[in-house]
């Protein structure tokens, strides 16, 4: 196991670096950060230009400029904000933990609850319970996910007070329910229900759709007619064959989640790095956007990492080769 | 099923006639799906009529004061303005009904993009494989890992940031607005991969039957067997993502309005909510509506799509 996990981290390499090429081409074909400036700032001289140019080192040729960024990030350096001169690491630093917190709350609790749903709804097919069931997740996957922020903080921070509508922490010593930890909490609850409600959705389609599958096998069958008690058969055999292809979709969906957290985050004002991306990209701050692009990359390889080791355990057939 | 009927029927016409006609007695027997073509046919119908129906004329230009501004600002829903007034003093209601051309125009526009892109994709790694699918797939890949969402806006804002916004094309008497066009097509250029996976999944699955192999014996040429037998019994499914990427696209556009890198001269129903987001305490009225309106419009391209995927790949169903 340990050593598979190696190889996955040094599979993991290349996929990096090509993103980080992709990347950064990508940055460099959107546009001359310079020009930018001088389109912004209409009487800067060309002097300053040309010295803003040699400053960022925006006169070398495009190989090198790569392979500086690249050796810089090797050893986690960003470089310095275009936008008020901070080095990009300051910005960034504080602002992973609290997107991995919401991430991972809400990710926990979405395949919780998801999974019983699922099943209880594979169980007895085109039930009136179940078609209440899949209609209500596809309203789910319908719904715009910051609308259905905006809902909740009109209802449930604005018409009720019960939680807060923004930040990550009560501020200006007023703190939720009287106890730092309550608080956090507070903060939580209303994001974490969005991020729940949405995946929750997605999760529910497709545990659906396998467990269907699973349930007519012939192996299903089998377990039932040598007497097993229907709890058995579904949660101690079919279920396992359920739940793999969702994994392998959950690690490419966990992707999207991560990068999806803008949205939430710029809704309920969450200091995390979606948000700060959302900022940054208005301010065209490429060193920032390159820096969160990369983290958020490597954060997903890890999420598709954490994947496959539970798939794994999940389904022994797979062999660590 | 597909031998039965052409030996009931002599006229190869006959025959997919009434294999669509199937599927439509399929389709009419589903509820669900039935909503979800009313649905759609309704938002279709606003989204050429509206402009007649709205209770005001449209906002001409961002700034200018209008006709219809009676300096009715933030006045909640009443009789005079039935969904309210927003922070600018415009009718919801009528921003709704004008706004809907421009949702129907990213979803279609994207979605005939993107099925185009993975079409074309799809179909040579489906159809070679060898080293073209490797690399092809290879290149669908990064961009399924690649967190889009973050190129989406970046692309948009730089591209948006000086050139043509504001402007607008005129095509066949329609104006289509520049910067709202740009958008749609940053989207197209990154929602291709997932459909373009599909469609090769399909190509595999078809190239492998009897009839293919038949058609290649007879002398039939790549193109032939591509575009004249293959891609019209791969139609349905076609026909089914298309359906969910309309839905998809119209989310997307609202959620990259509502993040600020939209076209601030085109009231989409994202701009809507963007432009009242921060007095949302007190004009809730104009973040309810409009994000109402995604939702319903969102919800029967997706009811259709389901429905359609019933009707016309029924193994699927039992």
């Amino acid at each position: 196991m340990f050593r598979y996990i190696i190889r996955r981290l040094i599979y993991m390499i290349p996929v990096l670096i090509g993103i980080s090429i992709i990347a950064f081409i990508t940055m460099y074909a959107a546009g001359d950060p310079i020009a930018l400036i001088k389109a912004g700032k209409p009487n800067i001289t060309q002097v300053t230009l040309e010295g803003l140019k040699r400053y960022y080192g925006l006169d070398k040729p495009l190989p090198i400029q790569y392979l500086s960024w690249l050796s810089n990030i090797l050893q986690l350096n960003f470089g310095n904000s275009l936008y008020g001169g901070r080095p990009v690491n300051d910005i960034i630093a504080p602002r992973i933990w609290p997107t991995i917190e919401l991430q991972v709350v809400s990710l926990l609790i979405a395949f919780a609850i998801s999974i019983p749903i699922a099943v209880q709804s594979a169980r007895k097919p085109y039930s009136k319970q179940d078609v209440t069931i899949t209609s209500l997740s596809l309203f789910g996957v319908s719904m715009p996910t910051f609308w259905f922020g905006l809902i909740l903080i009109i209802v449930f921070s604005f018409s009720l007070g019960w939680f807060p509508s923004a930040g990550s922490q009560g501020v200006a010593g007023f703190v939720w329910w009287g106890n730092p930890l309550l608080d956090q909490i507070a903060h939580l609850i209303l994001p974490v229900a969005v991020l729940v409600y949405v995946s929750l959705a997605q999760n529910i389609r497709l545990i659906r759709a396998n467990m269907l599958e699973v349930l007519r096998s012939d192996y299903v069958l089998a377990a039932r007619a040598s007497g097993l008690s229907e709890r058995k058969v579904v949660y101690g055999y079919a279920l396992r064959n359920a739940i793999t292809p969702a994994l392998t979709f959950l690690g490419i969906a966990l992707g999207g989640m991560i990068a999806g957290a803008p949205m939430t985050e710029y809704v309920f004002s969450w200091p995390g790095l979606g948000r700060q991306y959302v900022a940054s990209t208005i301010n065209l701050d490429f060193p920032t956007i390159m820096g969160i692009t990369m983290i958020i990359t490597v954060m997903t390889l890890i999420a598709n990492l954490i994947m496959d080791i539970l798939y794994v355990y999940i389904d022994p057939r797979v062999r660590i080769r | 099923m597909k031998t039965e009927n052409s030996a009931l029927n002599k006229t190869p016409k006959r025959r997919s006639a009434s294999q669509w006609a199937v599927a439509w007695r399929r389709f009419r027997r589903n509820k669900a799906g039935v909503a979800g073509l009313i649905i759609v046919l309704a938002v279709v119908f606003v989204g050429i009529f509206g402009d007649f129906l709205a209770p005001y004329p449209a906002y001409p230009n961002l700034g200018a004061l209008t006709p219809f501004n009676h300096g009715d600002v933030r006045t909640p829903p009443s009789l005079k303005y039935p969904l309210g007034t927003d922070v600018g003093g415009t009718d919801v209601l009528s921003d709704i009904l004008h706004g809907t051309k421009y949702a129907l125009y990213v979803g279609v526009v994207v979605t005939i993009i993107t099925m185009a892109i993975a079409i074309v994709v799809g179909a040579i790694a489906g159809y070679f494989g060898g080293w073209v699918d490797n690399v092809l797939m290879r290149i669908t890949e990064v961009f399924l890992v690649f967190p889009s969402l973050l190129f989406i806006l970046v692309f948009v804002k730089v591209l948006t940031v000086g050139a043509g916004v504001g402007s607008s094309i005129n095509f066949l008497g329609l104006s289509i607005p520049m910067g709202l066009t740009i958008v749609v097509l940053v989207l197209a250029i990154f929602n291709w991969p997932g459909d373009a996976r599909m469609i090769r999944g399909e190509f595999l699955r078809v190239r492998e039957l009897e009839f293919v192999e038949a058609e290649r014996a007879l002398g039939a040429n790549n193109r032939r067997i591509i575009f004249r037998h293959i891609l019209p019994n791969i139609l349905s499914s076609i026909i089914v993502v298309a359906s969910l990427t309309i839905a998809y696209a119209i989310l997307l556009e609202a959620g990259v309005s509502f993040l600020g890198f939209g076209d601030v001269n085109t009231v989409t129903w994202g701009q809507i909510l963007e432009n009242n987001f921060s007095d949302m305490r007190i004009v809730w009225w104009a973040e309810v509506f409009p994000g109402l309106a995604i939702l319903i419009t969102v919800f029967g391209f997706n009811l259709l799509g389901d429905g359609l995927s019933d009707a016309l790949n029924p193994r699927l169903r039992d």
